[in-house]
């Protein structure tokens, strides 16, 4: 692909990627949205984060990988224990970075 | 401006731009292998802001596809900041001038959405706070394929710090905290089911991301079910 083309590209995808985030804040601000349709779109976080948990942990290569030599599988269990009993961001990232490090520098 | 909301929102960030740094840094490298140059990754990450999409971006030039196809998978993957921006409009509402929300929305990514959604279930969202949070995690963004795109040759292994699990995790932990209520937990295993079984269905999703928004619309769906019967 020859200089021009990328830039071409990059512009493109630049639209494209940015139209999707700005167009609902920007055309749907003036309206009042119905209590049902509230109460659906409560439901987008928590769905939107256990898929992206989900395909980050089972499938961190683009491939579902569902063993025991998945090592973000290991180190989701010590994240999940301590984010729930500290329900503390920071301690929750330390436990998993800690582990996985530990995973692949000694295990995997 | 609140400069105390601007500057929570940048001690918000610092998780992201923690996991963003191995993910820019590896699309900087990766950008200059597939023949971009230094400053096409730089500007790549700051006009896209597209994590997936610039990864396939670099697949579909590497495997010498065509511009119209990048963009086309590109229109694919970034559909499900339809849903995301959507979900966003009604905290906006009379506290986030609709101007300023959208131009920010520029920053709105799986990363920040988690981390803000988290922010505003106990704080109204501010202007200064969303500025704060996206800006500073874009510029980790940029940053990091800069670093990528000059310094690549001469980094070894960043895996080797588990800096890779720092997104799993951030994501691990912000679910955590954002399933409080007894729907919110069976919509959360609903459509991380649902969206393992789509991507096992039809592994092109795995690719596109279509699993995640197709995943979504069905968990929110049985969610309302659920929550009618009680």
């Amino acid at each position: 692909m020859n200089s021009t083309s990328i830039w071409i590209m990059i512009i493109g995808v630049s639209i494209v990627s940015i139209l999707p985030r700005i167009l609902p804040v920007a055309l749907l601000s003036r309206y009042e949205f119905p209590a049902p349709l509230k109460k659906w779109l409560s439901f987008v976080a928590p769905a939107v984060l256990s898929s992206l948990t989900a395909l980050s942990v089972l499938a961190p290569g683009g491939n579902i990988d569902i063993s025991i030599n998945n090592s973000y599988i290991w180190a989701f269990i010590p994240t999940l224990l301590i984010s729930v009993k500290t329900r503390s961001l920071f301690y929750g990232l330390l436990a998993g970075i800690i582990t996985m490090a530990v995973l692949y520098n000694f295990i995997f | 401006m609140q400069k105390q909301e601007m500057r929570q929102g940048i001690n918000d960030s610092i998780p992201i731009i923690l996991g963003y740094l191995p993910l820019g840094f590896a699309f900087g490298v990766l950008a200059n292998e597939a023949g971009m140059s230094i400053i096409q990754a730089t500007m790549m990450s700051a006009l896209c802001f597209t994590g997936a999409g610039q990864y396939i971006a670099l697949g579909i030039m590497q495997a010498g596809g065509a511009v119209f196809t990048i963009i086309l998978a590109n229109v694919l993957v970034n559909l499900r900041y339809l849903l995301f921006s959507t979900s966003l409009v009604p905290y906006f509402k009379g506290q986030v001038p609709t101007a300023a929300g959208s131009l920010l929305s520029y920053g709105l990514t799986d990363e920040t959405y988690a981390v803000s959604m988290n922010r505003y279930q106990s704080h109204p969202p501010t202007v200064s706070y969303i500025a704060g949070l996206y800006l500073s995690s874009h510029t980790g963004w940029i940053t990091s394929t800069l670093l990528g795109a000059t310094l690549g040759a001469y980094i070894t292994n960043p895996d080797r710090l588990g800096l890779n699990f720092t997104l799993p995790a951030m994501f691990i932990c912000l679910l955590v905290f954002m399933t409080r209520r007894k729907s919110d937990v069976f919509v959360a295993l609903s459509s991380a089911f649902l969206c393992l079984l789509i991507g096992y269905l039809a592994p092109s999703t795995m690719g596109n991301l279509f699993n995640i928004i197709i995943a979504t619309i069905i968990a929110a769906s049985l969610g309302m079910l659920i929550n009618e019967q009680h």
